[in-house]
């Protein structure tokens, strides 16, 4: 992999040079603690010091509501076409929703690919920034803190400057278009590079353990830790919004005054939702709190893992900070292991 | 398919659900042309009172005994009943003090005047009579009405959120008022549907929506009172409008604590 050195006192005027490949977006502060991927007008507006935006990028690719296609008599279905085709450069990704990306890349173009992913996904230029953990952020136990791919560029702070790896052709001719900016690497910048790996590692507060847990997930599925969570759980629907990997969504018709013409949405949708698994006649397969909680970690720890040899979660944290029932999956699965030794 | 014939009424409430209606400038002719409206005492002259309705349209709360009698009467010209409005969904703030004496009350805001009438504890109308469906929020939302009459026309049933505020204020990426500032915010309990209007104003939700299907409302009163929370500040804010749900009722036994 082609690697190249980006002063940090030139990022800004690296970023402000990307203007013919897109819009630029990066974290933006909201409050105190809070980002949100946006729109910037200015490379200054991106806050560097973000670790963890509300919403992960998929928002970038699946919308939290988007119109699928309108329809009238006169002009049959039509798809949208404008936001599909906007290209964007998505900076400061770090690599747990790098990953987060991926698997997404791999659920919607499974056996029916999703074109208005697609879209929107060949539209968009990822550039990564590396990043020290928190004490919620758990990515190196799901293997998910370092990534080899899913970027186009990726920034890694080696002290006054970037190490910059080069992920793809386009990678290489953002940095050929802006390549007065760029300098070689030398050894004491690889040597600067394994340092900050190696601290970076080394800061992870929280281990889990993944290796066997479908088996103990199987053992435990009657355990009453699913009903303890169901009467905590406040079925709100935040953990599935903010997390990189939960993809459901609702899908719907809105009608315009004529009653005869309309679009026809999607809209995020939860497992925790009360009407998620409601079917026609009545039925709903999970009517009780506790097993669509229960839903929500078989299928990222355990389903996921059956179908794609890998679990769902990259290890993010958004959904531990974000509870307001405090519930934590971190605990939750620590908590799953040790039944029975306590 | 012949335009579905509509009465639309207010009962006891502040007439805003009407005006929404009303305020739905740029759609009203639309909507004028797309039913056959029969009954709008707040809009219109020559209202028909006998007429058979496909559609009632019922705001406000029941706290006298003749409109118990001019509900019942609307029910029985009505296909379907559908309440609009949290007072008519839920009872309303007149329901907030729904357990102190009606009689006392009475004479303290009307004096010997009020001999002259009756009143009774403020309830929805699912207290009485059967409703169809539900549209709340104080004011119903414009869009959510338009949906929901524009499904009625095309003959499909309204669909309605299922979820609470906090799914559409995380949508909205706002910064979470409950976690982030210690406020409290009935998000995680309350039906969603405005878009989590406040707390993108950066002012908690107040519940004026009523309460989501199945609300965890006993776990919402506990992560409340961990954040330091009085039992009366929460059964406060949870009867603002919520207060004739039973979801609503902290035990009481708990009460005053
Ligand atoms: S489950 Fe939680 S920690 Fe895992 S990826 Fe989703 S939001 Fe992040
Ligand atoms: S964020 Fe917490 S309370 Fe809300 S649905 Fe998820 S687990 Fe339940
Ligand atoms: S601010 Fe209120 S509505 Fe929004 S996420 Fe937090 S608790 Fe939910
Ligand atoms: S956020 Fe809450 S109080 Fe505000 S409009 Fe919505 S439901 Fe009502």
């Amino acid at each position: 992999m082609k690697m190249v050195k980006l002063q940090k006192k030139n990022l800004n005027a690296f970023l402000a040079g990307l203007e013919k490949f897109g819009d630029l977006h990066g974290p933006v502060r909201r409050d105190t603690n809070d980002f949100a991927f946006q729109k910037v007008d200015a490379p200054e507006q991106i806050a560097h010091d973000c670790l963890r935006t509300i919403l992960p990028p998929k928002k970038y690719f699946t919308k939290p509501v988007d119109t699928m296609f309108t329809f009238s008599e006169a002009e049959g279905y039509r798809a949208p076409d404008k936001d599909l085709h906007t290209k964007i450069i998505l900076f400061g990704v770090h690599p747990c929703d790098i990953h987060g990306i991926k698997i997404l890349d791999l659920v919607f173009g499974g056996q029916y690919r999703d074109e208005y992913y697609f879209a929107r996904r060949r539209n968009a230029i990822v550039v990564g920034l590396d990043c020290m953990p928190d004490e919620y952020c758990f990515c190196r136990s799901t293997g998910t803190d370092f990534t080899e791919d899913g970027f186009d560029l990726f920034l890694s702070d080696i002290g006054s400057s970037y190490l910059v790896r080069v992920g793809t052709s386009l990678g290489d001719d953002i940095v050929l278009e802006t390549s007065t900016l760029f300098q070689e690497i030398g050894d004491t910048d690889r040597r600067a590079y394994k340092r900050r790996s190696a601290q970076r590692i080394n800061s992870f507060e929280v281990e889990i353990h993944l290796e066997d847990l479908p088996e103990i997930m199987d053992l435990e599925y009657e355990s009453r830790i699913w009903q303890e969570l169901g009467d905590k759980c406040l079925s709100c629907g935040t953990c599935s919004m903010v997390c990189p990997t939960c993809y459901c969504y609702d899908v719907v018709d809105q009608l315009n005054l004529d009653a005869k013409s309309g679009s026809r949405l999607r809209r995020w949708d939860s497992c925790l939702f009360k009407d998620y698994a409601l079917v026609a006649g009545g039925h709903n397969f999970r009517a009780d709190r506790g097993s669509r909680i229960k839903n929500r970690y078989f299928h990222k720890q355990r389903g996921f893992v059956a179908q794609f040899g890998r679990p769902s979660c990259v290890g993010c944290g958004r959904c531990i900070v974000s509870c307001p029932a405090a519930i934590s999956l971190v605990d939750v699965l620590t908590k799953l292991r040790s039944r029975g030794n306590e | 398919m012949a335009k579905p014939i509509v009465g639309i009424f207010g009962l006891t409430g502040c007439a805003g659900d009407q005006l929404v209606i009303l305020n739905c400038e740029d759609e009203l002719l639309d909507l004028a042309g797309a039913l056959d409206i029969r009954s709008f005492h707040m809009a219109m002259s020559d209202n028909d009172e006998d007429c058979d309705l496909d559609i009632a349209l019922v705001e406000g709360s029941v706290v006298q005994p003749e409109e118990v009698e001019m509900l019942e009467r609307i029910r029985s010209r009505a296909r379907l009943l559908i309440a609009i409005g949290t007072c008519a969904v839920w009872g309303g703030v007149q329901a907030m003090k729904n357990e102190e004496q009606r009689e006392k009350l009475k004479r303290q805001v009307y004096g010997p005047k009020g001999k002259d009438f009756g009143i009774i504890p403020s309830q929805p109308l699912s207290s009485f009579v059967r409703v169809d469906y539900a549209i709340s929020g104080c004011p119903i939302e414009k869009d959510q009405f338009l949906q929901a009459a524009l499904s009625l026309i095309h003959g499909d049933l309204p669909v309605l959120p299922d979820y609470a505020v906090c799914t559409e204020c995380k949508m909205r990426e706002n910064s979470c008022l409950l976690l982030e500032r210690g406020e409290l915010c009935l998000g995680p309990i309350t039906v969603a549907g405005c878009n989590a209007r406040c707390p993108a104003y950066g002012q908690p939700c107040i519940g004026c929506r009523g309460p989501v299907e199945e609300a965890n409302v006993a776990s919402e009163v506990n992560l409340l009172r961990e954040k330091g929370f009085t039992l009366v500040d929460i059964q406060n804010r949870l009867r603002t409008f919520g207060g004739q749900s039973e979801v609503m009722q902290v035990a009481p036994t708990e009460r005053g604590r």
